[in-house]
């Protein structure tokens, strides 16, 4: 019988023996859903990385005169008052591997899709400092995504943060996927590498199984990458991911490759944001989000660039509304951040258009600055026409066709004829050469 | 070895406390201190006992309590000379542009305060050649011009317009300070005025929305500071741009967050009016010389009665408001016409021709307004005669008013234009009086004057 408590002991002496660079310890006092409070600790550092005994992993989000809150990003087993809390003397950072391109990862270094963690990896972090004002160059390469409403009307250039925001089942992954997989037809004629990385913030595992599946079909796994937190996850770790996602966006920035980053989907990031900070106690505000929520999806969005090395960064956030209403807290937030938004509607959902966008709520405040030449002028007629006919409709739907002026009929039936040029279906990407050829007879 | 006042004994993202050693320090002062090679500094913003609170300039990552602090004398300090001139700096007065700055005089952001005898107020009017803003919302020199909108329907381009605009006609001194928006569009800016050598009589301050709610705040004090020295050096008219004064509000909810103060609806700051009056009682004119500010505002989940936007807007002279339904139409600048409106649309101070144009056309578009709704049930065709006239003719007022604009260019592809006052009056009066009856409405879309072709 001594043999088995002798094992139990020898198994411990070996793990205190390897535990490496124990710095601090303290005592856990408080335990509030992933937040917890711990004693002792004296030197421990702003965002480092503590271990609870064998139970779970942490970082310190707060220092307080006589303790230290914590934030859980991994629990083992159950953590209870009086449990030890190791400091290590390092920050919290992420697991990145390189070999991870084509995989599902999480921010442990972990291959999802084999439970597995990758053998050659590195540290980063988990936040970078902003990038500098004067570091960046203007944006105005366009990036394709093959579908004529985007590339044509509403261009989005490499750098650019452009929103894709719609209610539920309206086709917002799916614009996002659309743009993955046509990079695969850009990247002979790209005059950078080009990577993606699909962010999935809180999805289920079978959303992010599906969306693998889809990008496996298609051939898009050679040069994307799926960072995910499920929904199961710890809060923390799903508010974190966005920002390891980028951190890993800026990597490749910096090796200069032009990196499109979709985050799917920043509500879902809001109020799991929201959720952590009524737990810790933060005073809340406007629909009782705490005051830095502009803050934290500013900073994170700002790291979307054109760099002063020719890499870049496009990110393609997207937001779930409800009722079709763009104009809540969260969408208005995130709308005065990004540089153009992709509006999706139901109504047109409902009608058949695909995709289903709103033309006069979306936006791109680049235009055709990142447009080329030959794409741009008509871009601009089409634009002008099309938003000229849905106003006119509105007005003079119940007019009588007979009695209109030749300019009023003519303006509505091109504007008609547009709508029906911009029907496409998923995964039939356009060339600008093909865009312009179908829509050229209609710009005059 | 300077001395030390305090050390650290507590560290959020936003906030740190400090027990302190002595009691030399008071609010607004500045610490500093130095670990692993990396500098931190903090505003003090709260004290109590011997214990301070203070706010980060920048991240707190890899900060430990017991690390002792400094204090850097003379506070906040921008450089308070002509080398700001065609300069870009943060919001703590340190250079951004990439040279070095060699100071002659530096000044505290917080000192200046203006007193009653010292404003002075002047009515010389200020035209911008865009027709909406000089029709419903004329300036005049000294004015406090609002730029309000909800995210996405066009502030920053109507900013960038008038720097265009009224910067380069006027060639006075200007002073462009970002708080709170994008980085990439501060840089643009930069670059565009770099290129069209324009930046010799500007000065530049960024506070943008990446950085901290330190930064952000700090952005407008500075900046102000600038405009300041050059109206009271220089004795200069002066320009200043702010985009965008809703995110000093906003920075500054952020820190009375962390500081656990109570706050007012929608989780404002308790001293959020008083915040407000600070500044803008420092953006006035004097007798050396004027500040006309353009101030874009943003409007948080396009709620116009926010408090803070209210807040805001009371110390203004007038406004334009840009209206997403407008925009959604396809009509920019994306000016609500009736809840746009200036101290200076006055028959004393543009005339009467003027203010009986800008009366009568409003009476055209609200009744448009009222139209609109009648004919999404009973079609055009059951109007009156009259009815139809003002529906027709206000119709195409409202595409008048329409205008290509030189910075979205871009986006329009048509060249941007500038209309001189006498002639948009001259255009409405025309279109009020039936001179375009049979003109095709889309012919006056995006045109700057209109000079007769329109008809054919």
């Amino acid at each position: 019988m001594s043999t088995h408590i002798e094992d139990l002991l020898n198994e411990k002496i070996e793990k205190i023996k390897n535990q490496e660079n124990v710095f601090d310890s303290g005592k856990v006092i408080k335990v509030k859903d992933y937040i917890i409070e711990a004693t002792g600790l004296e030197n421990v550092k702003y965002f480092e990385k503590v271990n609870i005994w064998e139970k779970g992993m942490g970082y310190v989000n707060q220092i307080n005169e006589n303790s230290v809150t914590i934030a859980i990003v991994k629990e083992y087993a159950p953590i209870v008052v009086g449990d030890i809390v190791n400091a290590t003397g390092e920050p919290f950072k992420a697991i990145f591997a390189k070999q991870a391109i084509g995989r599902i990862v999480d921010i442990f270094g972990v291959d999802l899709l084999t439970g597995r963690a990758f053998d050659q990896f590195e540290y980063i972090d988990v936040e970078n400092p902003t990038i500098p004002i004067m570091d960046r160059r203007e944006v105005k390469r366009p990036m394709l995504t093959g579908i004529a409403g985007i590339d044509l009307i509403y261009p989005i250039g490499k750098g650019q943060r452009q929103l894709i925001i719609g209610d539920k089942k309206t086709g917002k992954t799916q614009i996002a996927l659309d743009t993955i997989v046509n990079q695969g037809k850009q990247l002979a004629n790209n005059e950078n590498d080009i990577i993606c990385i699909y962010i999935a913030v809180g999805k289920t595992k079978k959303e992010i199984k599906s969306i693998y599946n889809e990008l496996l079909k298609r051939n898009a796994l050679s040069y994307t990458l799926i960072v995910a937190a499920t929904n199961d996850d710890k809060q923390p770790v799903v508010s974190l991911i966005p920002f390891v996602g980028l951190s890993i966006a800026e990597e490749y920035m910096k090796m200069k490759k032009d990196v499109i980053v979709v985050i799917d989907d920043l509500k879902k990031h809001a109020d799991t944001y929201r959720e952590i900070s009524l737990v810790s106690n933060k005073t809340p505000g406007r629909e009782a989000y705490p005051a830095d929520i502009f803050y934290l999806h500013a900073r994170l969005l700002e790291k979307g660039c054109q760099y002063k090395n020719g890499g870049s960064i496009t990110i393609l956030p997207i937001v779930e509304t409800k009722g079709g209403d763009i104009t809540d807290y969260i969408s208005t937030n995130i709308i005065s951040i990004t540089d153009g938004q992709i509006v999706l509607s139901e109504k047109e959902f409902g009608k058949g258009n695909k995709p289903a966008i709103n033309y006069g709520n979306s936006v791109s405040r680049l235009g055709g600055a990142v447009q080329k030449e030959d794409i741009k002028k008509l871009g601009a007629t089409i634009r002008r026409k099309f938003l000229s006919y849905l106003e006119t409709k509105e007005v003079y739907e119940l007019a009588n066709m007979d009695e209109m002026s030749p300019e009023l009929r003519k303006k509505m039936q091109e504007g008609k004829q547009i709508q029906e040029a911009l029907n496409q279906q998923k995964f039939s990407p356009l060339s600008n050469a093909e865009i312009i050829e179908k829509f050229e007879p209609l710009g005059d | 070895m300077m001395k030390k006042v305090g050390k650290i004994i507590g560290i959020s993202e936003l906030n740190v406390k400090i027990l302190m050693y002595d009691k030399d320090i008071k609010l607004k002062d500045i610490l500093t201190c130095e670990l692993d090679g990396d500098i931190y500094k903090f505003e003090v913003v709260e004290i109590e006992g011997e214990i301070a609170q203070a706010i980060p300039f920048g991240r707190v990552i890899g900060l430990k309590k017991g690390v002792e602090l400094q204090k850097q004398e003379g506070g906040l300090q921008m450089e308070y000379s002509q080398k700001i001139l065609g300069r870009v700096f943060d919001p703590f007065g340190n250079p951004i542009d990439e040279e070095e700055i060699e100071s002659e005089k530096k000044k505290n952001v917080y000192e200046r305060k203006l007193t009653l005898e010292e404003i002075s107020i002047n009515n010389e009017p200020l035209w911008t050649g865009i027709k909406a803003l000089d029709f419903f919302a004329p300036l005049q020199k000294g004015f406090k011009m609002g730029l309000l909108g909800g995210a996405g329907v066009g502030k920053t381009v109507l900013i960038k317009e008038l720097i265009n605009n009224v910067y380069k006609k006027l060639k006075s001194n200007a002073v462009f300070i970002g708080v709170g928006e994008r980085s990439r569009e501060g840089k643009e800016l930069y670059d565009e005025m770099k290129k069209d050598n324009l930046l010799d009589k500007m000065s530049m301050v960024f506070g943008q929305m990446g950085e901290t709610p330190c930064s952000r705040s700090k952005a407008v004090y500075s900046g102000l500071t600038e405009a300041e020295y050059l109206r009271d050096e220089e004795n200069q008219d002066v320009l200043v741009f702010i985009d965008n004064i809703y995110r000093f509000v906003q920075a500054k909810s952020e820190i009375s967050t962390e500081l656990k103060r109570i706050p007012i609806e929608n989780g404002y700051p308790t001293t959020m009016a008083s915040d407000i009056s600070e500044v803008e009682e420092r953006i006035n004119s004097t007798g050396k010389g004027s500040i006309t500010s353009f101030q874009a505002i943003y409007i948080p989940a396009d709620d116009i009665t926010d408090e803070a936007v209210q807040s805001i807007t009371t110390h203004l002279d007038g406004q334009i408001v840009l209206d997403r339904k407008v925009a959604e139409k396809g009509l920019y600048p994306a000016i609500n016409v009736f809840k746009s409106n200036s101290k200076a649309i006055d028959p004393e101070k543009v005339g009467e021709k003027h203010y009986n144009l800008v009366k009568e056309t409003l009476r055209y578009l609200s009744r448009y307004e009222e139209l609109e709704e009648i004919i999404a049930v009973l079609g055009i065709d059951e109007l009156s005669e009259e009815d139809k006239m003002i529906f027709y003719r206000s119709r195409k007022l409202r595409n008048y008013f329409t205008q290509p604009l030189f910075v979205s260019e871009n986006y329009t592809g048509i060249k941007g234009e500038m209309v001189d006052i006498k002639d948009t009056l001259k255009d409405v009066e025309d279109i009020l009086t039936g001179e375009y009856d049979e003109v095709d409405e889309g012919n006056l879309l995006y045109r700057g004057k209109l000079n007769g072709k329109e008809k054919s």
